[in-house]
């Protein structure tokens, strides 16, 4: 069966909004901020407007733009657990002047959001198949919904491989789920680090070399990937050698993006808006954009 | 259009037009600016207008997509509150060219397909365009015969005019455009045989008056194909200044980025403002990775999105219009024909036998 990334059932700017509130965010309260990592906090967020909130809803793998106003917007990729209809959860790496700004703010502070924008994971039609999903450092936030979907609905997927590789085992996000995650025994969870401290017990090294240690038949299997732009790259190759199909390898692709509605040309990759056609796309997709060619 | 809808509008008449048009809407036109420079910008009176300008550097594509536009402003002291722009008011842009018309059509496919830009939709609806014929091609770089975007206009403009001497022949293309003439009909005549004899000959005279000329088709294979190696795109690169003019002048180039820009009263205004493919920091993200980080790349980048047939799909036409202000504008020659043209003779060498180009 080919695999194609799937399109949300509502679009923001086509489809469940007006024209005029395009560009406009609404506006959302901090109700909770988790620490991560040193400079990672995931901000728990619920919108002002009770009907607002109440209609929201969103699929694995799609994103936000967030406001903070005052200093400007970023996209950010939906991190919590979908089924959870009380908030949502974004994961923030403090870089740039949004998100460095976004991880001054306190509790009860007030956001402006945009969304859902962007497509999803296509966990529908991954239905009874294996799945093997990889994960480099905070690219492991827009793949949590996806897991946490899996997850609850345990018994529509094969065999769940989990590798998720960090610089040092303090830089991992959601330690809280991973120490959850790694005592299930419907699921396999195998981590890495860069570099280990005293009391690391599992693997040193790449993300990719967790790769040699699943065994999965890729006839019916199908590989998610977020990370670093060098992670995704040297686990498609490795996972083209396993034998995986390219429409099997499927990707969120990250890029620069301001509007987040295929509109200011930032995150276009030859022909194709990565905001509004992707984030997620197979690597058959990919293959064909000379950018991103391996 | 059919030629019996089409009417003439006499040069003693000109400034009764446009003055009456001038009570509905605020007027555009090619006025004589400090120094001397014609550029399009609002005129008090129809008398400002310079009715053969040749041509302007500066597209009019500004007053559709503003170099700086207000998307919203907030107030973020205490209760956040959010104040959305006000609605354009009606303009009309009169003297524009077909290469400019033909690009604000392009942008306004781009910008209403799939999602609705409100902005521009809001503007673009609120504005008329009087389109001028170029009855001989104002400059030498001018190649918009190559681009299907003129000099004639089939299609696309609100109202056409073209300079027959005494008069214009003035055709309608729209119902924005016969909205606009109705009020002032009375000033027009119906066009005769011999003003429609006389635009075909200007026609056929024009055609023949083009200097520059651009054969983009072959490009468009090579670019599609993607088949023009790196190096190539690497020469042309090591060449370009980054200064963007290429792309802000380009009447068709959409891009922009967006800030949030404190204002004197203490309140913010999102703004978004043109941005240029070209500079380094157009894709580069906040980890400093940058995935076009090589000069070679962004000019690829650029000449990918004017003439790919991927993008030619997507946009009903290749991007560009022929207005040649990036020949003028470009310091080392990275102008659309000239880059078409380097790109054909190096296909050329490249894809010539072994054999043939030691004998050289």
């Amino acid at each position: 069966m080919v695999l194609t990334p799937s399109k949300p059932l509502r679009m923001w700017g086509v489809t469940d909004s007006p024209s005029a509130d395009l560009y406009v965010p609404m506006i959302a309260v901090i109700e909770d901020i988790i620490d991560e990592t040193p400079d990672t906090k995931t901000f728990r967020l619920r919108f002002e407007d009770d009907e607002y909130a109440q209609s929201f809803s969103w699929e694995p793998g799609q994103f936000v733009e967030v406001t903070v106003f005052g200093a400007g917007e970023a996209p950010i990729g939906f991190a919590s657990d979908p089924a959870e209809k009380r908030f949502f959860e974004l994961t923030v790496v403090a870089r740039g002047k949004v998100t460095k700004a976004m991880h001054a703010m306190q509790k009860g502070d007030r956001l402006g959001i945009r969304g859902p924008l962007g497509n999803c994971w296509p966990l529908e039609a991954m239905k009874g198949m294996d799945i093997v999903i990889i994960s480099g450092g905070c690219g492991l936030a827009p793949l949590r919904p996806a897991i946490l979907h899996i997850l609850r609905n345990r018994g529509d997927y094969g065999d769940f491989w989990l590798l998720y590789g960090a610089r040092t085992p303090a830089d991992r996000d959601y330690k809280y789920d991973l120490e959850k995650w790694a005592k299930r025994d419907d699921m396999h969870l195998l981590q890495t680090v860069d570099v280990a401290d005293e009391n690391w017990t599992e693997t040193v090294g790449v993300v990719t070399v967790l790769l040699e240690k699943i065994k999965v038949n890729p006839e019916n299997a199908v590989a998610l990937t977020c990370g670093p732009p060098v992670m995704i790259k040297f686990s498609t190759i490795e996972l083209l050698d396993m034998g995986f199909s390219e429409d099997r390898i499927v990707t969120s692709q990250e890029r620069y993006m301001k509007c987040g509605v295929g509109k200011c040309g930032h995150c276009c990759v030859n022909h194709v808006y990565l905001c509004t056609e992707g984030p997620v796309f197979t690597y058959a997709q990919l293959r064909a954009l000379p950018e991103f060619r391996l | 259009m059919r030629e019996s809808e089409a009417a003439v509008l006499k040069k003693s008449d000109v400034s009764a037009f446009f003055g009456s048009l001038a009570s509905d809407m605020r007027l555009i036109a090619p006025k004589e600016a400090f120094g001397g420079d014609v550029i399009f910008d609002a005129i008090e009176s129809p008398k400002d207008i310079v009715w053969d300008y040749g041509h302007d550097i500066y597209p009019p594509k500004r007053f559709l997509l503003p170099h700086y536009e207000e998307m919203f402003r907030y107030d973020c002291r205490g209760r956040i509150h959010i104040q959305p722009a006000p609605k354009p008011s009606p303009q009309a842009i009169i003297g524009i060219r077909s290469c400019d018309i033909s690009a604000i059509r392009f942008q306004e496919r781009f910008f209403t397909q799939p999602i609705v830009d409100p902005y521009y939709k809001d503007r673009l609806d609120a504005t008329v365009l009087f389109g001028l014929v170029c009855t001989k091609p104002p400059r030498r770089e001018c190649f918009c015969i190559c681009c299907d975007s003129g000099p004639w206009l089939e299609s696309g403009f609100d109202v056409q005019l073209t300079d027959l001497g005494d008069r214009f022949l003035y055709e309608v293309g729209s119902d924005k455009g016969a909205k606009a003439t109705e009020p002032r009909a009375y000033l027009l005549t119906p066009a005769r045989s011999e003003d429609f004899a006389e635009r075909r000959r200007l026609e056929l005279q024009a055609d023949s008056l083009f200097q520059t000329t651009s054969y983009i088709a072959k490009a468009i294979t090579y670019i599609s194909a993607d088949e023009v190696p790196d190096e190539v795109w690497e020469e042309l690169g090591s060449t370009c200044f980054r200064c963007g003019a290429c792309t802000n002048l380009c009447p068709v180039c959409t891009c922009f980025t967006v800030d949030d820009v404190e204002n004197t009263d203490g309140t913010f205004s999102r703004c978004r403002s043109w941005d240029s493919c070209q500079f380094s920091g157009f894709t580069r993200e906040a980890s400093g990775h940058n995935p076009r980080s090589a000069y070679g790349q962004r000019v690829q980048r650029r000449f990918y999105h004017k003439c790919s047939y991927q993008y030619i799909m997507r946009d009903g036409r290749h991007g560009c219009v022929g207005c040649g202000r990036c020949i003028t504008a470009c310091l080392t020659n990275l102008g659309l024909p000239d880059v078409v043209k380097r790109i054909r003779r190096a296909m050329h060498a490249y894809l010539e036998p072994e054999t043939k180009r030691s004998e050289v």
